[in-house]
């Protein structure tokens, strides 16, 4: 189950999620994600509550960043804690998204 | 050596009851933070995939897990009534490719490689038997 609050902070939209982003939450991840790139020039998710992730909630970042890039929109993934920058790692999503220690704003 | 088994149904509302009686299993054995997030992906990872390629989807006992954990580590066996599938030799995905060309799936049992040790599979009586093992560093106590 996750929770998603926005903000903007100094021109980036900012998603914050808290919770586990397994395969049930997923969808709704994906939904949040990509409602964000059709409505701004600028997103960051920012997953500093993110407490899980699997392959599911990561096909939902890569299927949002699929979409930024599309849209010529901006997309950052930030503040990862440890176990889900562990899974990041593992999956080489460095290859495919800008991922920051801290919100770029 | 302290044992625990789940049969789960193949629906994806069952992940809920893997995750609490996984977290169960390991705060009972003061496994840490670590074994839990890690027992957790892996199994989801197994189980959706019996979901996705099984055809193991809406019917009841699909699928089940015995976790036991000794000193150094945690043995995990998983078994699905589903086709046959040997994940221990599926090919690796391709992680540097470029975001459009990046192929959907093979993630899952990617991260189980990556987490897990002697992974082992076995076709026995129409199901799926797979058998790995989570170390636990001695140096490292919780």
């Amino acid at each position: 189950m996750i929770q998603v609050t926005e903000e903007t902070r100094a021109g980036w939209h900012v998603v914050g999620v808290k919770g586990r982003a397994d395969s049930e939450a997923a969808d709704e991840l994906e939904a949040a994600l990509r409602a964000a790139v059709d409505g701004h020039p600028k997103v960051a998710a920012e997953f500093s509550a993110l407490d899980y992730i699997s392959s599911a909630g990561l096909r939902a970042v890569l299927q949002a960043a699929r979409a930024a890039e599309t849209r010529g929109v901006e997309f950052a993934v930030c503040s990862l804690s440890a176990p889900v920058r562990k899974v990041f790692d593992m999956s080489g999503m460095h290859h495919v998204l800008r991922i920051h220690g801290e919100l770029p704003c | 050596m302290p044992q625990f088994r789940l049969l789960l149904n193949g629906n994806l509302k069952e992940l809920a009851r893997l995750t609490t009686e996984t977290t169960r299993f390991c705060r009972q054995h003061s496994l840490g933070d670590d074994v839990e997030f890690d027992l957790h992906l892996v199994l989801e990872e197994l189980f959706t995939n019996s979901l996705s390629h099984g055809a193991c989807r809406g019917a009841e006992d699909i699928a089940e897990f015995q976790l036991s954990n000794d000193p150094d580590g945690v043995t995990l066996e998983y078994a699905d009534r589903g086709a046959p599938f040997d994940p221990t030799t599926a090919p690796a995905p391709d992680l540097a490719a470029p975001l459009r060309d990046r192929p959907a799936g093979g993630l899952g049992i990617h991260l189980i490689r990556q987490i897990m040790r002697d992974f082992e599979y076995q076709r026995l009586d129409g199901w799926n038997r797979l058998r790995m093992r989570r170390p636990i560093p001695a140096e490292k106590p919780k």
